[in-house]
This record gives C-alpha cells, structure tokens and sequence, in this order.
C-alpha cells in the first residue's frame, strides 16, 4: 500500500520470531507517516518481541522489516537516525550525570540536537546534573524518551514509555508527542496498558494475544460500532446479530454489540422492548476485543 | 477555532467534532469557501487523533458541506440559496422523530405536543 509515492514509515512483512514455548507471527503490519499505531495486547503477547526485532535488537527467524523505505539494517547510521526505541533497556552510565548522558548520544546521531535534548529535559523538569542512578523511576523514563527524541527519529518505538510515571508527566509526555506528530512526517507505534492514554491519540489499535494479531481498528470506527444495548424481548433462545457478550434475566437482555446498527436492526425486526443503548470508552471495547470472540477474528 | 470535545459525552469524538463544524457552517460562522483548519492543526490544537479530524471532514464532506482540495485542505462547499435553512430543518425533523415517537407511546396526543413545543420554543425566547 503506497501512500502518493511517500514511503511507509513502518512495513513488516512475514515476520517470525520463536522461543521455547512461544511463537510470534508470522504478521504483516504498516504504518503511515503522520499516524500513531497503539499495540494493545497482555503481558508475554508479543508486544516487546515485536519492537525489539524492529529495532534490530533480536533477529528475526523470518520476515522483512523496512523503515521509510529502507530494509532493516541496524548497523546502517541512516537506519539508525530514522528510529527511536523506549524500551525496558536502560543504557545509560549510571555514575554519569543526566547531561553528560545526553552528551555522549550526539555522537552516535548526526541529526542529534543538543538544544533541543535540553529543551526537552526541561520541559520535564528532568535534572541534567544528577547521576542516573540516583534518578527516580519517573524521570529515568524521562531520560529514556529525551534521549530517543533528541535525535528527532521518523519513527517512534515506545514500548510502554509512560508505566510508572505519574498522571501529570504521562500528560507531559502525550503533550510533546503531539507536537511531534504535527508536521505529518513522524509515526508512532505504541505500546501500553493504559489504553486511556492513548485512545485519544492513537488513530488506529492493533491487538495481539499469544504471539497473534486480533485485528487492527479505527478509534473512530471502534468508537462508533460498540455499544452497550440493553432490551425486552420475551421470545425464546435468540441470537441476536453483531452481539459479542449475551446476558439474560427471564425477559431482560444487555448485550454488548460489535455492530450497533446490524444489532439494533435485527432487535427491531424482533419486536425488542425498552431499548436503551450507551457508547462505550475505546478501553472497554479493547477489553471485550482482547476477552476475544468471533468478531475478534475477522479484521 | 476552538471546539468542545469531550470523551464522557456520549457521542463519538469525531461526531461531536462533525456537530460543532456542520452548526458553525449553518449558522454562516464559516462562510462559503472558507478554508478549514488543516487536519493534523486542527487534531493537535485538540489532542485528537489525526483520523478522528479526517473522518468529521470527510462526513462533512459527503453531507455536502465541505470540499477537499488535494493538497490545498477542505473548504466550506458554497451552499446554494436556502440550503443551509433546509439542512438545518431536515436535522431538527430526524432528531424530534425519536422523542416525539416515545411520547406517542406514553399517551400523549399532537395537541400535548404541540402545547410542549410552543412551552421549549418560549423557554428559548423563539417565538417573540
């Protein structure tokens, strides 16, 4: 799928990765410049494996990965710039200040600024003169997103960039991704529990359990198809179309529907009672999506 | 611009974001052939998501409000005389079916209803 000649920021294809005991893939997944991809999916998913082979950090058994174009070369500094990775590896000196830390990354980056690392640090109330291991949970996760957007990369990695850190830094951060997104050229892919963090950001979902992708969805069509439907209905056992999850009380129902319009259709051509129906938040839906079920399957 | 957009309120973001933009182009706050903010200001102005502002354009757009010039934006679609009036009715008839139907059905009469609006409309200072 091009995009009017402008490369994909993301493109997997057959990917494949096994352990004792788990296997990932194969997937295809892509990603356009100017969008923001949320991973949603439990722990031991997949989720780390799959960031951690883009990233060049694990070597797939199988699969292609490009980035803007390119094939996956991690050695390549080209390839290098493109990308920046949060994830659970630290890599910072320890007995080093915060600065001195930051410092040492413009040399690995030919696009590294240092303005812009220090900006950045501050907007975070993150201190350049501490030493890293004397740093708090929270502003080491700081660190870690300072030192990928220093070098402003096309493609953001951030595998889970905002646990542990507090509602007011989570938003500091979501704050300076937005700014990044807006020239239309930056991707993120993202990776998190804490789904209301980005169901405002993320444009699409893509879920993964067990080492498989459940589907990929809009928010905006996720937003608009699920809903809690409660009814009347005293005719016997019925199946009700789009429903994922039934619960019935003698003449009572409340369902939770994948389809609300083909769900409200086939409850009027029944002759439902007392239809009441409410949207439902993007974290629910990905809740009833994960729980799994036969819409699950088909996106 | 500024829009109101909520994730508690029960519709959609990008309904709500459609709602607010359709009244502003009725209501001639947006003129004919006026240019809209770009998707990705407009979704970061609001901490949206991009798709979120494409899709509120694009139903706009279908509704034949606004018009997509590649690589200029969208812009308001110049609405012929009266359009604008009768858009405006034909939302007002499907949004009153809904309550006016469920008053039908606990026993109300036309009369009940008429006198009801009369009471709304004189509430709003619309019928001086």
């Amino acid at each position: 799928m091009s995009n009017g000649g402008i490369p994909l920021a993301l493109r997997i294809s057959g990917l494949t990765k096994s352990f004792p005991g788990f296997q990932l893939g194969p997937f295809d997944l892509d990603l356009e410049p100017g969008r923001v991809l949320g991973f949603v999916g439990p722990n031991g998913a997949g989720k780390t494996t799959t960031f951690n082979c883009v990233a060049g950090l694990l070597r797939p058994d199988a699969g292609d990965i490009e980035l803007l174009g390119r094939p996956s070369t991690p050695g390549d500094a080209r390839w290098r710039d493109d990308l920046g990775h949060v994830g659970e590896v630290g890599g910072f000196y320890a007995d080093w200040t915060t600065g001195r830390n930051l410092d040492l990354l413009a040399s690995f980056h030919a696009a590294w600024s240092r303005r812009r690392a220090i900006d950045l640090a501050e907007r975070f109330g993150l201190p350049l003169d501490r030493k890293v291991k004397d740093l708090s949970k929270g502003n080491q996760a700081k660190l870690a997103l300072v030192a990928v957007l220093g070098h402003d990369p096309r493609l953001l990695l951030l595998d889970e960039p905002t646990a542990g850190l507090d509602p007011v830094v989570r938003s500091e951060v979501l704050e300076v991704l937005w700014e990044v997104l807006a020239d239309g050229e930056h991707a993120i892919f993202y990776s998190t529990h804490i789904i209301s963090d980005i169901s405002r950001l993320a444009d699409e979902l893509v879920f993964i359990h067990d080492g498989r992708l459940l589907g990929r969805h809009a928010t905006t069509e996720m937003a608009e198809s699920w809903r809690r439907i409660t009814f009347r209905l005293a005719v016997g056992e019925t199946r009700i179309a789009g429903v994922a999850e039934h619960r019935r009380v003698r003449d009572e129902h409340q369902v939770v529907s994948f389809a609300q319009a083909e769900t409200l259709r086939h409850l009027g051509e029944l002759g439902a009672d007392r239809i009441e129906h409410s949207p439902m938040t993007i974290e629910e839906i990905a809740v009833m999506i994960l729980k799994g079920g036969s819409h699950a399957q088909t996106a | 611009m500024l829009l109101h957009l909520s994730e508690l309120a029960p519709e959609p973001l990008h309904q709500q974001l459609s709602r607010q933009l359709r009244a502003r182009i009725l209501a001639r706050e947006l003129l004919d052939g006026e240019l809209l903010p770009s998707i990705r200001a407009l979704a970061r102005d609001h901490r949206v998501s991009v798709i979120t502002v494409q899709r509120a354009y694009e139903d706009l757009e279908r509704e034949g409000l606004l018009v997509s010039r590649p690589g200029k934006g969208f812009f308001v679609a110049p609405q012929p005389e009266g359009q604008r009036r009768r858009v405006a009715l034909a939302r007002l008839r499907d949004a009153l079916g809904p309550p006016v139907a469920a008053a039908r059905a606990e026993g109300l009469q036309p009369s009940d209803i008429l006198e009801v609006f009369t009471h709304v409309l004189d509430a709003e200072g619309g019928t001086q």
